[in-house]
Parts: structure tokens; C-alpha cells; sequence
């Protein structure tokens, strides 16, 4: 047999390999449905906690995630760095000098005159 | 050629115009809670896993056990698998493939070219798994290759998977895939020619 002859045998063999492919147990297809609902129903038993494909889904996806990260990010930036025509917050609340007195309001004597 | 691997099997599908989901969108179905998506993917799924299973290992039994394993693995990753990454069909075939050598590497450490012949008469593994496939001279030559070889002309020519394919499933180049299918055919004409041999002196 030559060259030829061997590799269109083989071809041959291949050809009825497929065609005389094993039909997919039926009872195998039952234990995997099977398998498939157990794994469904012990992730609907574990608390109520999202997956974390159904968290990510939430925020939309990984680019809703990715934004987030983002803009927090340039939150935190502005609050430490604002910009020149933003006035700066730490600056505000670390050398606040003016200190307001209920008793600055001097509501008191108007109070008193109006009961009287 | 036909593209095996992200569509879905018609042989079982019904005459709607519908579009059928892809295998993504069932498998995240699926991890949503959807009690209806599994069964859609078994159908879709499973008799591919079986049939290079079935191949691979040469014996029914352990085809189906890998298979409802392999599928098993694809349940339970299904609420972290990032779309996009691959095809769910891909990513079932390597895992396949690696559960058919563990259980050869764990049948047999040494290869099976390597392992000596069982003596006659002894009803071990080895013997039914070779009555199992006698009638397939195809098996039992497939048998006698190395692991990569019979995987790459398991995708080739029995599964018909493109080359491409092929690469992605075991994480090799596509001419790794073209060198070790044409070394696989090789291989497979001269174990047959022998095996041709052998029948004609017993035969004869």
C-alpha cells in the first residue's frame, strides 16, 4: 500500500469515526441536568449575598466599575489639591479663626422687651 | 468549515426564527438562577465533551465520568466567568482534556507505549478497555499516540475544530497544531500498516 493509498485509509477511518459517533447517554445528561441544579439551588440557599457577576452588573460591568474608581479617585484628588478657582476645603477647616457665639446673636433683649 | 464552537446544536434546535443565546448568555443565565439554561447547555455542550472524552480515553465509562465532570466545573465557575475572556465551548475542551490525562496519569503512570502488555487471560482495565474498542482500529491506534498528538487529531479530525481552534484549546501556536497533527497522522498510518501486518500474519 502506498503514501497515497495509507492517508486516504486514514481519511476513511476518520470519515466513519464521525459518522458512527457514541449518541450521548441519555442518563448522563440526566446526571449533569442533575449536578446543575444542585450547584443552582446551593447558590440560591447561600444568603442572599450577590455574586460577584451580579454585583458587577449592579454598577454596570467592569466600565461601571471602572468609572467608579475613577471619579472617587478624583474626589479624593479635589478634596486634598482643589484647583485654583475652587476654594480648598482642608484649608477651610483647619484655619477656621471665626468662632460664632450664641450669644453674638443678642436675641435676648429683644426678646425681653417684646414680653414685656 | 463549519464553526463547532460558539454555535449552538442544530441537530437538536426547533424551527424558530428566534435566534438561539450564545453559550455566554446561558451560562450567565444560569448563574442568575435561570432553572431552564442548564439543560440547554448539556445539549449543546455535553456530547462534545463526551465524544473527545470518549476518544481520548477509548472507554465509555470514563468518557461519561470526565464529562459529568468537566460540566460539573463549568456549574460552579459559572458566577465568575468574565465575558469576552474566551469561548465557554474553548475553555470546556481544555478542561476536558486535562481530566482525560489526569485519569491516564493516574491509571497508569508510565505512558501507554511504554506499559508492558497484560497477560493473557487477566480481566484487567487494560484488557476491557481493548475489547471495548477492538472493533475500532481508529481507537485502538489513537491509543498508542502521545497525549498532544492524539489531542491535537482528537479536535482535528473527529471534532473537525479549525486549527485556531485547536491553538486556543491547548494553549499553543498554530503551527504547534499543524506539526503535531501532521506527526499524529504519521504516526496513526505506521500503527495501522503494523497493525495490518499483524492481522494479516495471524490471518494468514
Amino acid at each position: 500500500m502506498n503514501m497515497a493509498d495509507q492517508d486516504k485509509e486514514l481519511d476513511h477511518l476518520f470519515t466513519q469515526a464521525r459518522a458512527t459517533r457514541d449518541a450521548f447517554p441519555d442518563d448522563l445528561a440526566v446526571r449533569i441536568e442533575t449536578d446543575a441544579e444542585a450547584v443552582r439551588l446551593e447558590r440560591l440557599a447561600m444568603a442572599p449575598r450577590r455574586t460577584r457577576r451580579q454585583r458587577l452588573r449592579v454598577i454596570g460591568g467592569w466600565q461601571g466599575l471602572g468609572g467608579l474608581v475613577a471619579a472617587s479617585a478624583a474626589g479624593v484628588w479635589i478634596g486634598f489639591s482643589a484647583p485654583a478657582f475652587l476654594p480648598d476645603p482642608v484649608e477651610y477647616l483647619v484655619s477656621q479663626e471665626t468662632t460664632y457665639l450664641m450669644a453674638d446673636l443678642n436675641l435676648d433683649n429683644e426678646y425681653l422687651e417684646d414680653a414685656e | 468549515m463549519e464553526d463547532l464552537t460558539s454555535q449552538p446544536d442544530m441537530a437538536h434546535g426547533s424551527v424558530s426564527a428566534m435566534p438561539e443565546p450564545s453559550d455566554e448568555a446561558l451560562l450567565g443565565r444560569f448563574a442568575d438562577g435561570d432553572p431552564t439554561a442548564a439543560r440547554v447547555l448539556t445539549d449543546r455542550l455535553g456530547p462534545r465533551c463526551y465524544s473527545v472524552a470518549l476518544r481520548m480515553l477509548g472507554n465509555r465509562a470514563e468518557a461519561e465520568d470526565v464529562t459529568q465532570e468537566a460540566m460539573m466545573r463549568l456549574w460552579k465557575m459559572a458566577p465568575d466567568w468574565v465575558s469576552g475572556q474566551a469561548q465557554i465551548s474553548t475553555w470546556l475542551y481544555r478542561v476536558t482534556l486535562n481530566l482525560c490525562i489526569d485519569l491516564r496519569r493516574r491509571k497508569q503512570p508510565d505512558t501507554l507505549e511504554n506499559a508492558p502488555e497484560p497477560e493473557d487471560g487477566a480481566a484487567s482495565a487494560i484488557d476491557r478497555m481493548q475489547d471495548a474498542s477492538r472493533r475500532d482500529a481508529l481507537q485502538d491506534a489513537l491509543d498508542q499516540l502521545p497525549n498532544r498528538q492524539r489531542q491535537a487529531i482528537v479536535l482535528r479530525h473527529i471534532e473537525e475544530l479549525s486549527n485556531p481552534e485547536i491553538a486556543g484549546i491547548m494553549d499553543i501556536s498554530v503551527e504547534a497544531v499543524e506539526s503535531l497533527t501532521a506527526r499524529g497522522k504519521r504516526s496513526l498510518t505506521a500503527i495501522l500498516a503494523g497493525r495490518r501486518d499483524e492481522l494479516g500474519y495471524e490471518h494468514g
